[in-house]
């Protein structure tokens, strides 16, 4: 060692030096942060709760991809103690102690393993999914930093130095000084920004073990309306699309980027990242499936949406809301709220809703019904069928909400089923009747928050009239939009699902099926009922239940794919290669099953619109009441 | 190029709430293609402005309201106002939509400005010289184009360009100036009417024949058989053979003598 300062001091000199050098970075970038507007974060609560929501929810989202997990165990874990290891060796007594030494060769050791198995993803092919650009150098800087660092811990342990041990801590220098760099525009700053994000989460009920999904109210009176700039997302969401590590996990679970159309959640999240830095890298991964480059002016008040901005309108109105991203992201990220901010500048601003979702907006505000139908009609689907009024019967037992799929005659006959079912059960049920509008879910997706909210009243109005214990209906949108998002309007109701209610009756011995076991049948999950609400086994406990042979798709459960349906996506309509219901139905084929279970209207008519299918469309009510048929 | 639209109070045809009448948000587009914003306003005579606040939202600025006790005549005090503004465009619905206005509003209006009216227009853009181009729907697809110079009341047709969409945060923006106006209390024609309930009817078609198979009678319900598809439309034709087809239609109905018998004038 020419040196004067020995490398005991110097090796762990390194460590801080790119202590201090990511603090730079991370500070660089939290300027930016501080563009965006207030949010409530509770500092304390947040760091306390880090390592559980680290270790427990992130990394059970990381372990869906068994590789990733252990490369990303290894590699992170490694490169943590290694570092901290270094770093403490400042002091002497550690210094001087050689069986530390080895210690910390070990930790290197792990991290060099760990940053080949991270160099294996992307040489000498890159997996499709994940993007290049900054991400290609990153197993080089982590293989230097590692193997430099292993080196000179060898060294160190062993007594030896002199040029050797010079060019060895050249070698971790140039590593992990670039892996410090990185920390602003490269792939380190998700580690950066990833931690910040899970202390800071806009939604910390995730962590809680309950489903956070309910869409926050708009101050309708606040001086502008949504998001028109990186300006104007709240500084705690401008941290989270930082935090995102471009895995493309996202991009696989779009039903919209699976449909060809323009829409890719990870170039959507980088495409917000970009927005709010003019410095940023150029993208490197998948583009929106026949999109254009990203065009327009950059910056904090950079327009975000329009045919000559950044993010395309067609990428915005694409989104199905069925939250498949959020569900797969491992950073945590909230993209659909980034979408529906988005989406509520365009509409109440700026009134730029797609072309053809105007007409069944500006009749949900109009008529309370987005097909401007008579509210009365709503129950001409029970012709023949005793449907008792509440405005008869003052109150009920159960109100049953029947939502918009009442309309169409297709549904109509789940809905007869179900009611139906409800007399054979002898429960006590009414229905509002004309007294029921919309509960405003489109309007809601589509951004128009203000019709969303006028029609919550109007119907929080309606219900407060009326004595029931529960609400039952057999749409997820209503029952999402019902349970999770009135409460912040003022209206708290129980409300279950069809599927939950039937398996309740069964298991009360109110409803007696036979059984059906020459049936074979796939459920199809609902994105409202599955991942916005986590409800998944009772309507599988349903099909149980009557004995049919039941087979699972790939994708189900809270991964189940989109039919296409939500997020006002069939009236927006923006064209793609393919169509979604499509892409779900082959899914299902693959199951060989005859019978496509569904418990929504919308997947009822998304998946029955699919020309060319081999498998009916039945409501789990429909199963049901054919299987207490056949067991009478 | 300042444009008045005209406002009226309507109700839902399903669900009877207060909404702005379809067409007349049409209008609104219709005008916000041919100006800058700051020069189109709204105008409305009635007891309540609140009715027409929702045309704040899709595409108007400002919006002047005239307080007309109800049951009166809205069409003096609009006369007045447009009278002392002056618009170059006057735009109208063509009809009522279940409020008190009626049809007859823009008509009414046209003879106590004497403007020219031109009803049912799909279109419109400007022309060189302060000029309009108007497309006026003729039914069935059918368009006739006209050109025109000076103030104008135009009624709009349902087939124009869809409105644009309501935006909440423009309706919370514009605003609605009511005019500290006292017109003398006019009562409203009283029209002899009587209200039924809507039955519907079969269409009798005129000259359908009453037998023959199905697509016969839907041929002679269209029109394909009719007088217009034996006619022949000529495009910008020279004004000679316009002029040689038209004397040709007159002999060939009646009206001129035909060919050969007594004196033909010379073209």
């Amino acid at each position: 060692m020419t040196s004067f300062v020995p490398l005991t001091t110097v090796f762990p000199g390194l460590v801080w030096l790119m202590a201090a050098l990511a603090l730079v970075q991370v500070s660089r970038r939290a300027a930016l942060w501080r563009v965006g507007t207030a949010a409530p974060v509770a500092w304390l609560d947040g760091l306390a709760k880090l390592p559980r929501r680290y270790l427990v929810d992130v990394h059970h989202v990381v372990a869906r991809d068994p590789y990733a997990s252990r490369m990303h165990a290894v590699v992170a874990g490694g490169l943590l103690a290694s570092s901290i290891l270094t770093a403490l060796a400042i002091l002497p007594p550690l210094a001087e102690f050689r069986p530390y030494w080895f210690l910390v060769a070990l930790a290197f050791g792990v991290t060099a393993v760990g940053s080949l198995l991270v160099g294996a993803r992307r040489y000498p092919v890159k997996q499709k999914r994940l993007s290049a650009g900054h991400f290609q150098i990153l197993p080089f800087l982590l293989l230097a930093y590692a193997v430099g660092g292993t080196i000179t811990a060898l060294l160190l342990a062993f007594g030896g130095g002199g040029l050797f041990g010079s060019v060895a801590l050249a070698l971790a220098a140039a590593g992990g000084l670039g892996l410090a760099y990185e920390v602003r525009h490269g792939p380190m700053r998700h580690a950066a920004a990833g931690a910040l994000h899970l202390v800071a989460h806009p939604r910390p009920g995730r962590f809680e073990g309950r489903p956070d999904t309910a869409l926050q109210p708009l101050d309708l009176d606040a001086p502008r309306l949504g998001s028109e700039m990186p300006a104007d997302f709240t500084w705690n969401r401008l941290l989270s699309y930082d935090a995102c590590v471009s895995c493309g996990r996202c991009e696989i679970a779009c039903p919209a980027f699976a449909a060809g159309q323009p829409l890719n959640p990870k170039k959507l999240i980088q495409d917000l990242v970009a927005g709010l830095s003019p410095a940023e890298p150029a993208y490197a991964g998948n583009p929106y499936p026949g999109g254009r480059a990203a065009e327009g002016e950059r910056g904090a008040l950079a327009r975000l949406i329009g045919p000559d901005a950044r993010i395309h309108p067609d990428t915005l109105w694409s989104c199905t809301t069925c939250r498949a991203c959020v569900e797969e992201c491992p950073m945590m990220i909230e993209h659909v709220d980034a979408v529906v901010s988005l989406r509520r500048h365009e509409t109440l601003e700026r009134g730029a809703l797609p072309e053809k979702a105007v007409g069944p907006v500006t009749e949900l505000r109009q008529s309370g019904d987005p097909g401007g139908r008579p509210l009365a009609a709503r129950t001409d689907f029970a012709a023949g069928v005793e449907l008792p009024r509440m405005a008869e019967r003052g109150g009920a037992e159960i109100l049953l909400w029947l939502g918009e799929g009442a309309y169409d005659l297709r549904y109509g006959r789940s809905l007869r089923a179900l009611v139906r079912l409800l007399r054979d059960g002898q429960v006590d049920f009414a229905v509002l009747g004309a007294e029921e509008r919309d509960t405003g879910d489109l309007a809601r997706r589509l951004g128009d928050e203000a019709t969303f909210q006028a029609l919550a009243r109007e119907n929080i109005a309606t219900l407060s009239k009326y004595r029931f214990a529960r609400i039952v209906t057999a749409d997820p949108h209503a029952l999402h939009a019902l349970r999770n998002e009135y409460p912040a309007l003022g209206g708290r109701y129980t409300v279950v699902h069809h599927t939950a209610f039937l398996l309740e009756l069964i298991r009360a011995g109110k409803l007696n099926p036979g059984r059906l076991p020459d049936l074979s049948v796939t459920y199809h999950d609902p994105c409202y009922l599955a991942r916005y609400n986590g409800e998944t086994e009772a309507p599988r406990a349903v099909l149980d239940a009557i004995g049919v042979s039941r087979s699972e798709m790939a994708r189900s459960g809270r991964r189940a794919m989109c039919c296409g349906g939500g997020g006002g996506a069939p009236v927006s309509d923006v064209p793609g290669e393919r169509r979604i219901p499509d892409i779900r139905m082959a899914q299902a084929a693959e199951t060989g099953a005859g019978i496509v279970a569904v418990a929504c209207p919308s997947c009822t008519a998304m998946l029955e619109g699919v020309t060319d299918r081999k498998a009916e469309i039945r409501d789990v009510a429909e199963l049901l009441l054919q299987a207490v048929e056949a067991g009478r | 190029m300042k444009i008045a639209v005209l406002l009226s109070a309507g109700l839902h045809p399903v669900s009877g709430a207060p909404v702005l009448p379809r067409v007349e948000a049409q209008a609104i587009r219709m005008a916000a293609g041919l100006g800058a914003s700051s020069e189109i306003f709204g105008l409305h005579a009635g007891p309540d402005a609140a009715a027409i606040a929702e045309a704040l939202g899709q595409g108007l600025d400002r919006i002047e309201h005239i307080a007309v006790a109800a049951g009166d005549d809205p069409v003096p005090a609009l006369a007045a106002r447009l009278a002392e503004l002056a618009p170059a465009l006057i735009l109208a619905g063509r009809r009522s939509q279940g409020g008190d206005e009626s049809g007859l509003v823009p008509y009414a209006l046209a003879r106590a400005l004497s403007l020219p009216l031109v009803s049912d227009v799909v279109a419109a853009a400007r022309e060189a010289e302060g000029a309009l181009r108007l497309d006026q729907s003729l039914g069935r697809g059918a368009l006739r184009r006209v050109l025109v110079r000076g103030p104008v009341v135009v009624t709009c047709h349902p087939d124009a360009p869809a409105p644009l969409a309501y935006a909440y945060g423009r309706a919370r923006r514009g605003r609605v100036e009511t005019l500290a106006v006292a017109p003398a209390a006019v009562p409203a024609p009283a029209i002899a009417m009587e209200e039924r309930p809507y039955r519907r009817r079969p269409k009798i078609v005129k000259g359908a024949p009453a037998g023959g198979s199905a697509a016969e009678r839907l041929k002679a319900a269209t029109g394909e058989s009719g007088s217009a598809s034996s006619g022949r439309l000529l495009i910008q034709p020279d004004p000679e053979d316009a002029a040689r087809e038209i004397l040709a239609y007159l002999r060939q109905i009646g009206v001129l003598a035909p060919a050969g018998a007594g004196a033909e004038p010379k073209i």
